[in-house]
């Protein structure tokens, strides 16, 4: 194996893996230790009598292995499937909207910038909007995209799919433009001396250096398509997806508070994967190039 | 060029944001006209302006409410950013894995908590929207002050080493300065990310006046012109933020060249 | 390709840049100098920091616009040179695409010329050969040492088989040894093409190396002082340095300078 594997092997079970087992452990015995203080003194502190931030009851914060039996409970009387298959179902629904809501993300996004990059006008009139877009909420435009995307004759996760795309088109804007404006004057006016036309500095000059700056802020883009995807789930009423999985576990609550849990833990290792899925992507197309310090936003 | 010439120039390049807005704005309201769209697919801005005028109490009210968690918010993950940086940058050892973990919570879709927080609180409580905000910015600003306390140029350490410094003059003179920038990075994303945060918890159930119950229950109704007017004023919540991180950080690093 | 001396390989009249900014006094860079350069030249312009020296080879390269005053290059004006793919330049820092090979880097203008593939392949391997770094063709310049990227942005200059070569401290951020190792190298680079190459540089010995005519000249507002011909004839080589005619050459030289540096202190 090439050096460059054997690195990736080794970060993926060495050090870093330690770590999170330590601290997935280390959560599951301070859950369990609250829980049985809080037993032990009715839920107050003694003597001070201030009461628990949180109640340490079944119902509100069930026992670690009633939730990771959960994964294995049926998912309700209907059916006899298992909680874990159900929810690997879901993930797909929810991934294949992520995964199209990122790629239409980063390519609008990519283009608006080329855009922005040639025209610099518009880039001084339209850039405070594209960063003023990030902050909509859009839990409530996932109704009307619904009813758009139904008149158009879509399929109906095609409008979730646009939210996603729409909060991760944000950053990857940002980032790329930032990107092509980063050459230093002396390839800039190397360019010049060329007599190189408008399309060639875009394609030689402005795209390669936006690559390190888009590639810095692609992680945070594809935790926004995913937070995208699950927002629109939970609002847009098609009834599928983790999204809405999880919002029928609320409803239901008293029915089972461990599924819940078990479903917003499964979301959370789903969205993770899908971010580490990204960046080794990201690893793979830099590898040989990529020297030295990466970007500084996270 | 003359100086009036200039001048108008120059205004025109620093109003340019305003002038791009306010042609979409009456681009929008044509278009709606012309082909005569109908309210319940996406309203005209003279129908949400019309929304706003008419319901502008209950905005206000609701907005304040829902405001009072976004700064919870905000404060508490900031606070607890810094600080658990400010502790875990003490040790070498220890901030390397915590970063680790850390990067890794920090792509997990916080927002599927806001059951659960709502469950633990009450629907009610701010503190079950807060605590939601407070996550989804606590992670960025942790991520990135630990990096930049402990990033510093080794040129800079060897400064400081040559001056006989303390550990505390240390961090006092080049950690915390390089830290700043990422320290206001983060901010920026956590600004953005506490609206959305406290918005979509409240969707999941919240207190009776508040702006994400609003928008939701409005656009159930179908009324979209209101929920427009909701968002739009969410939306101008998040800007502020904005703005204020922007003004702070102007305030505290005067020499830094730009913000975007 | 010496049919050119007809026209002037460069034609400079009366050129004056003076840049404005905002709040401040005007800057007179270059003041009325007036220059001509035969093909096949190798000319330097030689003074201190500021001297404009720089700024007239920016002119030339049709980088930035005379304020007053023409620049003609090869009969036409320096736009016109400039879009006809008339010169190479290579600046102080190599500026090599950190994404691109050696080889690629090489290639880039030929591309953007719109040579075709087997032609560009053909001329890159020219190139590395002159340049001795064939076995280099495939490294990224983050592999590379600051004298062979260096080398690798003089190749990539002269790969469109320029006219013309301008040169802006290209060996200003190299260390003494490599500085003249690559100045020996440069000159039997040369030595093969005779491109007519206006070379800007802070160094006496360097000029003197190199160059055939020596334009010594004045701190800001930078007038052309004095003009030096060097009588060491080419082929040189790193014997040439210890030619007791470099010496008084040399001298010669760094005389006009400290006179010039000095009349300005005075005039203080």
């Amino acid at each position: 194996m090439s050096a460059g594997w054997q690195k990736f092997w080794r970060g993926l079970t060495g050090k870093n893996m330690r770590a999170l087992l330590l601290f997935a452990w280390g959560s599951a015995i301070i859950w369990e230790l609250y829980k049985y203080l809080g037993r032990l003194f009715d839920d107050r502190i003694p003597l001070l009598g201030i009461g628990f931030p949180v109640r340490s009851s079944n119902v509100s914060m069930p026992h670690v292995w009633s939730i990771l039996g959960a994964f294995f409970q049926k998912t309700n009387r209907a059916s006899d499937e298992v909680l874990v298959t159900t929810l690997f179902g879901q993930a797909m629904v929810t991934l294949r909207v992520t995964i199209v809501g990122f790629t239409l993300g980063v390519v609008v996004g990519m283009l608006f910038a080329i855009l922005l990059v040639t025209i610099p006008s518009l880039e001084r009139a339209l850039l405070p909007w594209v960063v003023a877009s990030h902050t909509i909420p859009l839990v409530a435009i996932a109704p009307m995209v619904m009813i758009w995307g139904g008149r158009s004759g879509l399929p109906i996760w095609f409008p979730i799919a646009i939210i996603a795309a729409f909060l991760c088109f944000v950053p990857v804007t940002i980032n790329a433009l930032r990107g092509m404006k980063s050459p230093t004057n002396v390839r800039v006016e190397l360019m010049r001396s060329y007599a190189a036309r408008r399309h060639q500095r875009l394609m030689y000059l402005q795209l390669p250096s936006s690559l390190p700056h888009l590639f810095g802020g692609l992680k945070i883009a594809a935790t926004a398509s995913v937070v995208g995807a699950l927002v629109g789930e939970l609002s847009a009423g098609t009834g599928t997806g983790l999204g809405r999985t999880i919002l029928n576990f609320t409803y239901y609550y008293m029915s089972g508070p461990e599924k819940l849990y078990a479903t917003i833990i499964f979301s959370g290792l789903v969205g993770i994967l899908f971010v580490k899925f990204i960046s080794l992507i990201e690893y793979l197309a830099c590898r040989k190039t990529q020297q030295g310090a990466k970007g500084r936003h996270t | 060029m003359s100086t009036t010439r200039r001048l108008m120039a120059r205004s025109v390049r620093t109003l340019s944001p305003a002038i791009a807005g306010v042609i979409f704005i009456v681009l929008w309201e044509v278009l709606i006209l012309i082909f005569d769209v109908q309210k319940f697919l996406l309203p005209a801005p003279s129908a949400i302006a019309e929304a706003f005028g008419s319901k502008w109490s209950t905005i206000l009210q609701v907005s304040w409410v829902t405001i009072q968690a976004v700064l919870l918010g905000m404060l508490l993950g900031t606070g607890g950013g810094i600080l658990v940086a400010y502790l875990v940058s003490k040790n070498e050892s220890v901030s390397g894995p915590l970063l680790v973990i850390a990067t890794a919570l920090n792509c997990a879709p916080i927002i599927a908590l806001a059951p659960i927080a709502n469950n633990w609180f009450g629907l009610t409580s701010i503190i079950s929207k807060a605590s939601i905000a407070g996550l989804m910015v606590f992670f960025p600003v942790l991520v990135n002050c630990t990096r930049g306390l402990m990033l510093i140029q080794p040129l800079h350490r060897d400064v400081m080493t040559s001056y006989a410094s303390s550990d505390n003059e240390l961090v006092r003179y080049v950690r915390i300065p390089n830290a700043l920038p990422y320290l206001f990075s983060a901010l920026r994303l956590g600004a953005s990310l506490s609206v959305i945060g406290v918005i979509v918890a409240e969707y999941f159930g919240g207190p009776v006046k508040a702006l994400g119950v609003f928008i939701g229950y409005e656009a159930a109704l179908s009324r979209f012109d209101s929920a427009w007017a909701g968002i739009i004023v969410a939306s101008a919540m998040g800007l502020s933020l904005l703005g204020i991180v922007g003004l702070i950080e102007r305030l505290t690093m005067p020499s830094a060249r730009n913000s975007s | 390709m010496m049919q050119e001396s007809a026209q002037r390989a460069i034609e400079i009249d009366s050129v004056t840049k003076v840049f404005e900014a905002v709040g401040m006094e005007p800057v007179i860079a270059v003041q009325d100098v007036s220059i001509s350069i035969e093909a096949g030249e190798f000319v330097a312009l030689l003074g201190p920091s500021g001297c404009g020296k720089s700024t007239i080879l920016r002119m030339i390269g049709d980088l930035t616009a005379p304020t007053r005053g023409e620049v003609r290059v090869h009969g036409k004006s320096a736009r016109q040179a400039r879009e006809d793919h008339d010169y190479g330049m290579v600046f102080q820092e190599a500026a090599l695409f950190d994404w691109r090979t050696t080889a690629r880097n090489i290639e880039l203008p030929l591309k953007i010329l719109g040579m075709d593939r087997s032609e560009r392949a053909m001329r890159v391997q020219e190139m590395l050969e002159l340049i001795s770094l064939t076995d280099f063709a495939n490294h990224y310049p983050w592999q590379l040492s600051g004298g062979m990227q260096q080398r690798v942005a003089i190749a990539r200059a002269l790969s469109v088989r320029p006219k013309l070569l301008l040169m802006d401290e290209p060996l200003g951020a190299l260390d003494e040894m490599n500085r003249e190792h690559l100045q020996n190298e440069f000159l039997d680079v040369w030595t093969k093409t005779r491109t007519t190459t206006v070379l800007v540089t802070h160094s006496i010995s360097e000029a003197v190396f190199l160059a055939n005519r020596i334009f010594i000249m004045s701190p800001r507002p930078g007038r052309v002082v004095k003009v030096i011909m060097s009588p060491l004839p080419y082929p040189r080589t790193a014997e040439t340095r210890r030619d007791p005619q470099f010496f008084e050459v040399e001298s010669e030289v760094r005389e006009a300078l400290h006179g010039v540096i000095r009349d300005k202190a005075l005039d203080v």
